[in-house]
């Protein structure tokens, strides 16, 4: 008996339930998925990602794209794009999810034209998330720009999931206009980051030019407070998700304190399925006769253990 | 009118229907086998597979253009002891003749894979990369040299045993008849076309070619008109005289390209970049194709091929 499968659950459609303007190139979509997409979704992890195609969609008029973008992104576009979320809800039997973008090419402008009753294709959720480790119970998340979206959705996770584990994130950007979530304040007026107030994990946040909390890196700020003594690093573990530098310096602090670290990371793909072979990321691999060979970040990551990659 | 009777015969193989994969956009089968039934499938072509394992090349290997992509992967493959060990067995699960693409830096290493794959039976034929745009040594080098299609044929068509020899031609030559002509004299039984063509992207703010490869093969909607072109010449100059079909691919993305290139003269036809952005999008070409002779009371789609108008 030959093998016969038709599983093209992982293919669905969802529907905009909300489009919000979070900075001027920043934005929050809030997606309900169908049923299939929904029995997708039910054991989804922090970290994975959904392929997007924006391809359907039409452009912005000329006065709705940012101006820098005029010539680049109005190109027509044919592959998808993949994007993380920054939360997965449940809503009666389905599933909602929130992505957050920015505003950078031809398939993100094209996004910016849906309202709420639109449809798109996904596929997803794809990838390996984080792993959770559940013998080291102090965990920090750090992220940087863009990599903000899945941290956040971990840091629900892990609260929601594992009541015990003493949860710390440190958030860093460019600057305050380069936040892809709200800016709220507390009882006192400080400055907080409601996405991760709001499920009770402590936060600090920096920006390049200090125009948002600590001046400075995000890396710059977790390796100052991160002492081995105070900070039991037999009982910890990072979890990172931000530009490639970031990680980078996350994972030679991490080795230098003796923490774990799991990095979520990124790379140009053109399917997000593992079929085009294009988001190759180096790693150490003893097997290999030079030491290192190339896992796809589709299907083997995002999500890899920082001592397992190999930063050029 | 009854449901079309879409089988063809293809290289000496009775196949339920003409749509392919495409060899390089749909892995060793089970990454697509996720996304649709494979066993739907007329063929099945695999990424290719060399010797000895290959790393490919350093990122970025693809960028997305106008009306296609880029892609510079430079062979990225597990090797034929891996493909033997852990991919054969799965390709055996399925219902569908697979052609395995094989590729090489030297002759003797397509002889090498060719030979030790020939008695696999879940394996229905070979694709010989010949076109790859993307590595030094092997693929494209070959491929343009009429004299070395020729004489790469001939080696591997001897240890090919009883399965069928496709050759997979590039268009990045003058004529491509001439190479055409170089694979059947060579003992080809069928020819596929096209691969790639050899293309470059620039960032204008760093003045660098986006590709680490610094140039790629162009695939996707871009290339098809060109494709189209060529497959109906080679079908009428070369590949219908000699008796030997031709497997049409070049920006395949719905049924109504895939019958541009049965008309063209295709036997069969192959879809590659478009099962990036839907995995399922075989299944969909085939069931538009079912409905394309449906509507215009083609009985048999096999009546299909070289029907061109002039």
């Amino acid at each position: 008996m030959k093998h016969r499968s038709a599983q093209s659950s992982r293919i669905f459609t969802a529907v905009v339930r909300q489009h919000r303007i979070i900075r001027p190139r920043y934005r929050l979509l809030t997606l309900e998925l169908d049923a299939k997409g929904s029995a997708a979704f039910a054991s989804v992890m922090p970290g994975q990602f959904v392929e997007i195609d924006a391809g359907p969609l039409s452009l912005p008029q000329d006065k709705d794209i940012p101006a820098e973008l005029l010539d680049s992104a109005k190109r027509n576009i044919m592959l998808r794009r993949p994007f993380s979320f920054s939360a997965v809800r449940h809503k009666g039997n389905k599933f909602e999810i929130d992505i957050s973008y920015h505003v950078v090419g031809p398939s993100t402008v094209r996004l910016t034209t849906l309202v709420p009753g639109d449809s798109l294709s996904l596929i997803g959720p794809l990838g390996n998330g984080f792993r959770i480790d559940q013998s080291r119970p102090i965990t920090v998340l750090i992220a940087g720009g863009m990599g903000s979206p899945p941290i956040q959705h971990l840091a629900a996770y892990l609260k929601s999931q594992y009541p015990q584990m003493r949860v710390t994130a440190f958030i860093g950007a460019r600057s305050i206009n380069e936040i892809p979530f709200d800016i709220g304040t507390d009882s006192e007026g400080g400055i907080i980051f409601p996405a991760f107030s709001s499920v009770g994990v402590p936060h600090a946040m920096t920006t390049d030019d200090g125009s948002l909390g600590v001046k400075g890196f995000v890396t710059q700020l977790v390796e100052k407070l991160l002492v081995p003594g105070p900070f039991q690093t037999d009982k910890a573990i990072l979890y990172a998700c931000g530009p490639e530098p970031m990680l980078a310096t996350v994972s030679r602090l991490a080795a230098k304190i003796e923490v774990p670290c799991q990095l979520s990371m990124e790379r140009m793909m053109a399917c997000g399925i593992g079929l085009c072979q294009s988001c190759a990321i180096k790693t150490r691999d003893p097997q290999a006769e030079d030491g290192w060979s190339y896992r796809l970040c589709c299907k083997d990551g995002p999500v890899l253990d920082g001592k397992d990659v190999i930063f050029d | 009118m009854t449901k079309a009777n879409l089988s063809i015969e293809f290289a000496g193989l009775s196949l339920k229907n003409p749509v392919f994969t495409a060899s390089g956009t749909c892995g060793y089968i089970d990454e697509l086998a996720a996304f649709m039934d494979v066993s739907a499938l007329g063929g099945f072509t695999t990424k290719s597979i060399t010797q000895h394992p290959r790393k490919g090349n350093p990122t970025p290997r693809i960028v997305e253009t106008d009306a296609g992509m880029l892609n510079a992967i430079g062979l990225a493959n597990i090797g034929l002891d891996r493909f033997l060990r852990e991919k054969v067995p799965l390709i055996a699960q399925y219902d569908t003749a697979v052609f395995v693409n094989v590729a090489g830096r030297t002759i003797d290493e397509y002889v090498a894979v060719t030979e030790r794959l020939s008695q696999e039976k879940a394996i229905a034929g070979f694709e010989l990369n010949i076109s790859c745009p993307n590595v030094k040594k092997g693929g494209i080098t070959f491929g343009t040299d009429p004299q070395q299609v020729e004489t790469i044929t001939q080696a591997v068509k001897k240890v090919a045993g009883a399965k069928p020899l496709m050759v997979k031609l590039t268009p990045t030559v003058t004529d491509i008849t001439v190479t055409a002509r170089a694979a059947i004299a060579g003992g080809a039984d069928a020819l596929s076309m096209v691969n790639t063509f050899t293309a470059m992207v620039i960032d204008i703010e760093s003045r660098r070619p986006i590709l680490a490869n610094r140039t790629g093969g162009l695939s996707g909607p871009a290339i098809k008109p060109i494709a189209v072109y060529l497959v109906q010449r080679v079908y009428r100059e070369v590949a219908k005289p000699a008796g030997i079909p031709i497997l049409g691919m070049g920006g395949i993305r719905n049924a109504s390209d895939a019958a541009e290139f049965l008309i063209a003269g295709a036997t069969a036809v192959a879809v590659g970049t478009a099962s990036f952005i839907r995995p399922d999008c075989c299944q969909s070409v085939l069931d538009g194709l079912c409905d394309y002779c449906r509507r215009h009371k083609i009985a048999n789609i096999r009546d299909l091929t070289g029907t061109l108008q002039d």
